[in-house]
């Protein structure tokens, strides 16, 4: 995992404490029963928090899954 | 407190034993703010995990309803705007034209008048911290932001009114919304992406201020109880010794309007149960005149003990704390010289040692907002106005004691006041719980919550002891709490206040208490702590093996044989 990756997967771990660090890039709401609604707006605001990111509401509707928000946290970072 | 360490301390808190629960009531989605308290809480609260329960979005008077069927007796209740009338929050279209004013003025007071009744409800059976609307109001007026309106102010009026009628019902804590204002600035309180999106109306970080706030209502900092004060420069300008007793000021005429503002800081505290002393370099008999001024805005009577003489103040300061038998923790130094302050710091390291500043007034005032914090608490009992006065006098007994032979306490015409009754609104009990360090079997602190759950149960026993003689009342000196196993009492908490020591109360209490519920046997709850030593030795004195394995007891038979004779009358009120 790169540096964004790491910081990432800690956001995971705080909203998903029993997914483990290697089954976190297979993750997404489909896979993930726990992954409601709620926790896709706390999943969402701590990667926003951490990145000083500002997620807009159609990002919210679309960042389903780890490979997704990788993606768009490394592009608006300009690491990708 | 960042979302991400809330979530981190949440996770790291997961499998260790649960607290009671708390209830969040709103009636917007809980979300982050429901992250924040819980991870707030959990900070007070080292060592367990505390079980969060919400309602449902949208229905603020069906959650308190909620909150009152559970079994949660810890509640934090936000309120907003768009719970008195939909049409002030970002989710309704319902209209905001001038026509629809009346209707919404109307809308808000009926639904305030309703959410006062649940809420006071509510209180008979839980601690509730109450926050009122802390979002901007949506742009509804006629005129440019800064110019209110009428229609507005009253809006803002009703909830003031409903506030205030809130804060005076017992259990209640309401949250300022002054200090609110000044810890959350309004213009980042609202998030209107988080309210459109997801129906969290409120910014990460107004959600932390907020349950921040509530989570101090709720589990409140124990509050500091005496203060130490110094004369010169201090508590009046000028030098005694030097000036005369007429030469020393506090009013604005002699430019020493600070020390006013400190003596009238003092007599509102000491009205509030906080024991004050003097320490001060002088002369004792010059210190009597000064402190008899009759324009001192402080009483003479508010000061035990004053004590004047050229030691050092580390040495006055450790017979004051040794009077008032309390911990140096749990006193404030107050003096002008940092010299002083430093010696005293230094030989008294748990003393709160604070500088007064008299030629700097901003100082000055934020020493009393200090103060304020420092000695601050959610309740002011009767007992508090007795404090200062049994100290004194129990000084005399101490003498008089001394000097007597024989049965001296059968000469007092004591009468102690065993009360059984379970009262979830007297919270005089609690406060001794949770501020008693060396007659304290445990030295467990019993959040408000927790106590009334436990005072809920069936098998609780729990009893308010009372005393007075003819050196005056002390009132409500002693709480115990337990609960019924067969015919075992397991005694969970059990406090006497040091004003109330030496008097043989501890053994008119284990008496009745043997007596009223009819058991065989006491169970005590245990622990010693460092500074529990006046109960540890009240135990070897009876015969209680506080150092056995297992929970220490104490049997019907064997408290029998080494009860001796009890010097005062007693009265016992059932439960």
């Amino acid at each position: 995992m790169n540096d964004i990756q790491t910081r990432i997967s800690h956001c995971f771990a705080n909203v998903f404490p029993d997914v483990p660090l290697a089954e976190m890039p297979r993750t997404s709401v489909a896979s993930l029963a726990r992954w409601d609604s709620i926790a896709q707006v706390t999943l969402l605001s701590a990667i926003g928090e951490e990145f000083s990111l500002d997620i807009s509401l159609d990002d919210f509707e679309e960042l389903t899954s780890w490979a997704l928000i990788v993606d768009y946290v490394e592009s608006r970072t300009g690491n990708g | 407190m960042t979302l991400n360490e809330a979530l981190r301390l949440i996770n790291s808190r997961e499998n260790r034993p649960q607290g009671a629960p708390v209830f969040l009531v709103c009636g917007f989605q809980p979300l982050h703010l429901l992250t924040f308290l819980q991870a707030h809480a959990l900070e007070r609260l080292p060592g367990e995990h505390i079980e969060m329960v919400t309602g449902l979005f949208g229905d603020l008077p069906g959650n308190i309803r909620k909150a009152a069927e559970s079994n949660a007796t810890t509640v934090a209740l936000v309120l907003e705007w768009d719970d008195l009338d939909p049409r002030l929050g970002l989710r309704s279209s319902g209209g905001w034209t001038n026509a629809a004013h009346r209707d919404i003025e109307t809308t808000c007071r009926e639904r305030l008048q309703y959410v006062a009744e649940l809420v006071e409800q509510l209180a008979a059976k839980a601690v509730i911290a109450l926050a009122g609307p802390s979002l901007p109001l949506a742009p509804l007026g006629h005129t440019v932001e800064l110019q209110a309106t009428s229609f507005e102010l009253g809006l803002q009026q009703e909830v003031g009114a409903f506030l205030q009628k809130m804060a005076g019902i017992p259990g209640i804590r309401v949250l300022d919304p002054s200090w609110l204002l000044s810890a959350s600035p309004r213009s980042s309180r609202v998030d209107p992406k988080m309210g459109l999106m997801a129906g969290f109306p409120y910014s990460a970080k107004h959600a932390d201020v907020l349950a921040g706030g509530l989570v101090e209502l709720l589990y409140p900092t124990a509050p500091k109880k005496g203060l130490i004060v110094d004369l010169d420069d201090t508590l009046w300008a000028g030098i005694i010794g030097e000036v005369g007793v007429d030469g020393v000021s506090w009013s604005l005429e002699h430019h020493s309007q600070v020390h006013a503002l400190l003596q009238q800081m003092l007599a509102l505290m000491a009205g509030n149960g906080v024991l004050l002393a003097i320490a001060s370099k002088n002369e004792p008999a010059i210190v009597e005149q000064g402190l008899s001024r009759r324009d001192l805005l402080v009483g003479r009577d508010a000061f035990f003990p004053v004590l004047a003489g050229w030691g050092p103040k580390s040495s006055t300061v450790d017979e004051i704390i040794r009077a008032w038998n309390i911990g140096a923790d749990s006193v404030v130094f107050l003096d002008d010289n940092p010299m002083e302050l430093s010696e005293v710091q230094s030989a008294h390291p748990a003393v709160t040692a604070l500088e007064f500043r008299p030629k700097d007034p901003a100082a000055v005032w934020d020493l009393l907002m200090r103060l304020r914090n420092l000695f601050g608490k959610p309740a002011v009992f009767a007992e508090d106005s007795l404090r200062t006065a049994s100290i004194r006098s129990g000084a005399e007994i101490q003498r008089a004691h001394s000097a007597a032979a024989g049965n001296f306490l059968e000469t007092l015409g004591g009468r102690v006041t065993i009360s059984y009754q379970k009262d979830p609104r007297d919270k005089r009990p609690l406060e001794l719980i949770n501020k008693t360090n060396q007659f304290n079997v445990n030295g467990i602190r019993v959040p408000e919550g927790d106590w009334l759950a436990r005072l809920q149960s069936e098998d609780a026993i729990a009893a308010t002891i009372s005393y007075e003689d003819r050196f005056g009342a002390l009132g409500k000196i002693a709480a115990l709490l337990g609960v019924r196993q067969g015919q075992d009492i397991r005694i969970t908490s059990w406090v006497m206040s040091c004003r109330a020591f030496s008097r043989k109360i501890e053994h008119h209490t284990l008496d009745s208490l043997f007596r009223v519920s009819g058991a065989t046997r006491l169970r005590f709850n245990f622990h010693a702590t460092d500074r529990n030593r006046p109960l540890q030795k009240f135990f070897e004195e009876i015969g209680v093996e506080s150092s056995a394995a297992g929970e220490p007891c104490l049997s019907l038979d064997h408290f029998s044989g080494v009860r001796n004779a009890l010097p005062h009358q007693i009265s016992e009120l059932s439960s």
